[in-house]
């Protein structure tokens, strides 16, 4: 059942980027060049511009730690500060300060890929478009929290993490597809809120090439940080659920 | 030439988005009407409020999206 679903969604996503490609967003999903017999796209280029741009800014800002930041230091403070005092209220501070390195590697990397989308020339420039806006970036991602997830329970726990799968024995095959549902409904929030709203404002331009598609990127700008929260509190959710002490 | 398929499939697809707008806006709706009262009653307890709201709406959310990715599907296949 659960590859039937699988299938169903992966062909329901690339019919869906081919019907927008056929709709006129240039070059959307072709592939730019092979680099080790893989396609690398669009979406790929631009996820490397983003990596690299989160570790220039993350070099830049720890090069020289003083005790009073200011400058870069002092932005990038104030960014993992609000996000552990966000995260705190949700699994704990403890917690959140340990777990920041990957959630808010998460929560920055989201942030910039759906902010370069509204950049102009996103979709339409080769070798620029914003990697969220395909299923694969998603599900990567989704994926990696899935797998960080389990290994956070086992460290916490031992195999006896495990044992929330068979509890109470009649709902282990209910228990065990929600594991599977967690990835797919993870990314493919992600993955539909930013295609979708890229659809629209293209819908939008294409009817009314002036000031309307505004409305559209100002909701874009809304949700992008929005669905870069939700991804990191919901993985920041599962993580907490799974290191839960039981008493 | 639009055959009339092709006009149901669309139909089909605008229909259905349309449904699940209204049912997801009338429950997002009442989950951020709810907030907002428990907000004002206890404006201490603000931050704990709004994550669980936003979590409640993000669930709602996800179930347009699905239509809206079966939308896309469908009016795929128009051609």
């Amino acid at each position: 059942m659960a590859t039937n679903l699988y299938y169903f969604l992966a062909s329901a996503a690339s019919t869906a980027e081919h019907g927008a490609s056929a709709a006129g967003e240039g070059g959307h999903g072709a592939p730019l060049f092979k680099l080790f017999g893989l396609d690398v796209t669009a979406q790929v280029t631009t996820t490397w511009v983003v990596m690299a741009l989160l570790i220039l800014l993350g070099w830049l800002a720890t090069r020289n730690l003083k005790r009073e930041p200011h400058g870069l230091q002092n932005v990038m403070e104030f960014v993992t500060e609000a996000l552990v005092s966000f995260l705190s209220s949700v699994m704990g501070r403890e917690k959140a300060r340990k777990m920041m390195p990957f959630l808010g590697t998460l929560f920055l990397f989201i942030l910039v890929s759906n902010y370069s989308g509204l950049i102009p020339g996103a979709g339409y420039v080769k070798g620029f478009a914003a990697p969220t806006s395909v299923w694969g970036v998603t599900l990567g991602l989704a994926i990696c929290a899935i797998v960080a997830v389990q290994v956070y329970g086992v460290q916490k726990k031992g195999i006896r993490y495990f044992s929330h799968l068979f509890k109470p024995i009649y709902l282990t095959p209910i228990n065990i597809l929600e594991e599977i549902a967690r990835p797919l409904s993870l990314s493919l929030r992600l993955y539909g809120n930013v295609f979708g709203e890229e659809t629209v404002t293209l819908t939008l331009l294409s009817v009314v090439p002036y000031v309307l598609p505004m409305a559209a990127m100002l909701l874009g700008v809304i949700f992008g940080a929005v669905q870069a929260i939700i991804f990191t509190t919901l993985t920041a959710v599962y993580i907490a659920m799974a290191t839960a002490e039981h008493h | 030439m639009i055959s009339v398929g092709a006009g149901l499939i669309a139909l089909a697809a605008g229909l259905g988005v349309a449904f699940a707008a209204i049912g997801s806006a009338t429950a997002q709706g009442r989950t951020a009407a709810a907030a907002l009262d428990a907000m004002w009653r206890q404006p201490e307890a603000s931050g704990a409020i709004q994550t669980a709201m936003m979590l409640a709406l993000a669930f709602m959310e996800f179930l347009t999206i699905l239509v809206l990715l079966v939308a896309f599907m469908i009016v795929g296949k128009i051609g």
